[in-house]
């Protein structure tokens, strides 16, 4: 058995208990395994506690518990930092939690504080910065117009008020009661300097902001909010919501590049 | 292909690691009795924020050194390059006064432990090893210190002791040694060898940095000592402590480990001013 199947054989081990150990193991083997094992599964469960403090507060121990252990279950570790084992724990509340959208919410919300907790430093473009910038632009300047969000800045629909969550779970408040919009709403995340922030906006904004980020430019973020088949006066009010989401962004800090 | 690096200078003194319950205390008290601190690596291999930002003012107050635990420098399917690439940029950013990390492995080509896992102490695993190191080395533009770990299994196909293996690698690849003391002590009881046999067989001119750290002792229901970081350093541990101090000839930085049930800072310098009292170089408060 060469070393790289040797290493295959070990990790299979670690991950499944059911697995057989290597040809000519013996108690002591077993016994130094079963450590390794418990190990893992520790780091790991160790880790999402760590990363989801307030989604384990709310959903409480046991069903933290056991939604932890079925995410490192189904997704083992492939990243050098096990702090990536948090990666897509909302997907899996989701399907474990089918009737409480919530708590994948909150868990995504939580993940992507985090994660951007690490992006790079960016310098967000002013409002006068940007007012210099495109003094001279003309109409298809402003259709061309790309826009660059912070790095790591995140957007997602929820059904929840996850503002009231959030800060009750804050204060250590885990009876908190989710509170669902009437209708969907958006969540952006971003960072003003080095301090994570979210803000729950309308869908209209939250579909603005996902499509710029996917590379829309301006022109195409007005076509989208003006909608098929659009009259001159939807295009007129698409344009004129485009432009409050633009100095909304702006006023967050959350643009730091545009090229026209 | 080793290619020669400057020497890693030795630095005498005591230090801790960085941990975040501490921040405050690095960051506002006049001066923390500390000679450096070390950071685990992984923690800070971001691109930016709060955490970096911590560094870069702790660096400005103490040296600082860099350990790794996910470098898997004993992986057969060599080493993760976005991995070292990230660790060069840190390492350019900090300065440190070396980097380390340790001689285990911890992840196949598709799944990664997080735990540092034990190598089969054999010809293949040695050249592996030490392919691996020239690789990070090289990488890096600098030598490496390299830890022995601690261990829970031996392999049947096990060719040489592990003092051997870390000997040999060593002068192989011209890396240098990071001791951990309390890890020779857990292997030691795993496995049962001589504690001072693998001290005295191991190049001790190539140790820079010696790690002290508390541990989970065997009980009827796991006959295995656990290397939990946990609690204070034992005596058994501490009388090995005294032996390698004896045998060293050069200066050696030495740091108290602590990873869980991480005390207020007190207590740890407390517990470093014990190392300091048995190296022999109690300094006055």
């Amino acid at each position: 058995m060469t070393l790289a199947e040797k290493q295959a054989a070990f990790m299979r081990s670690i991950l499944d208990e059911d697995a057989a150990l290597p040809d000519g193991w013996g108690h002591s083997q077993t016994l130094g395994m079963n450590v390794y094992r418990g190990n893992y599964r520790s780091a790991a469960m160790g880790a999402l506690e760590s990363s989801f403090d307030r989604t384990a507060a709310y959903m409480g121990e046991d069903a933290f518990r056991q939604a932890a252990i079925n995410h490192v279950i189904a997704n083992p570790s492939s990243h050098w930092t096990i702090d990536a084992t948090g990666s897509g724990f909302d997907e899996t509340c989701a399907s474990l939690f089918p009737d409480n959208p919530e708590v994948a919410e909150l868990a995504w919300l939580e993940w992507a504080m985090l994660d951007i907790g690490g992006a790079a430093d960016v310098t967000p473009l002013s409002p006068e910065d940007f007012g210099d910038a495109s003094a001279g632009f003309g109409d298809q300047d402003w259709m061309r117009l790309a826009i660059t969000f912070q790095p790591r800045s995140a957007c997602r629909s929820v059904a929840n008020d996850l503002s009231d969550m959030w800060q009750a779970l804050s204060q250590d408040d885990a009876a908190v009661e989710a509170k669902r919009f009437e209708a969907p709403q958006g969540c952006i995340v971003w960072r003003e300097g080095e301090r994570p922030t979210f803000q729950i906006v309308q869908s209209d904004h939250a579909r603005g902001f996902s499509a710029i980020q996917a590379g829309a430019r301006y022109g195409e973020l007005i076509a989208l909010l003006a909608g098929e088949e659009p009259t001159p006066e939807a295009i007129q009010r698409a344009a004129q919501s485009a432009g409050a989401m633009l100095g909304q962004w702006l006023g967050d800090g959350l643009i730091t590049a545009i090229e026209a | 292909m080793s290619v020669p690096h400057p020497p890693v200078t030795p630095f005498g003194g005591f230090g801790l690691g960085l941990r975040r319950t501490h921040y405050e205390d690095f960051l506002n008290s006049a001066r923390v009795p500390v000679d450096f601190v070390e950071v685990i690596s992984e923690n800070y291999m971001l691109e930016g924020g709060r955490q970096l930002r911590i560094l870069d003012q702790v660096r400005e107050r103490y040296p600082v050194i860099l350990h790794g635990v996910s470098m898997s420098i004993g992986s057969a399917n060599g080493l993760d390059d976005d991995y070292l690439e990230k660790l060069k940029s840190l390492a350019q950013r900090v300065e440190p006064l070396w980097v380390s990390d340790h001689l285990c492995w911890t992840r196949t080509s598709a799944h990664n432990s997080h735990d540092l896992l034990p190598m089969p102490l054999t010809a293949e695993a040695l050249d592996s090893v030490c392919e691996n190191i020239d690789h990070a080395q090289n990488t890096l533009g600098r030598a490496m210190l390299f830890e022995n770990p601690s261990s829970y299994l031996t392999f049947p196909e096990d060719e040489m002791a592990e003092w051997e293996f870390i000997s040999e690698m060593a002068r192989r690849t011209g890396c240098y040694l990071l001791l951990d003391v309390n890890n020779i002590y857990v292997s030691s009881q795993n496995h049962g060898f001589s504690a001072e046999d693998y001290l005295s067989g191991l190049p001790l001119d190539r140790v820079r940095q010696i790690h002290l750290a508390g541990h989970d002792p065997a009980t009827p229901d796991r006959p295995v000592i656990i290397d939990t970081h946990d609690r204070e350093v034992s005596e058994g541990v501490w009388e090995l402590y005294r032996q390698a101090m004896e045998k060293l000839k050069q200066p050696v930085a030495t740091m108290i480990e602590r990873d869980d049930h991480i005390p207020p800072l007190p207590e740890l310098l407390t517990e470093l001013d014990h190392a300091r009292e048995a190296a022999g170089e109690m300094v006055a408060a």
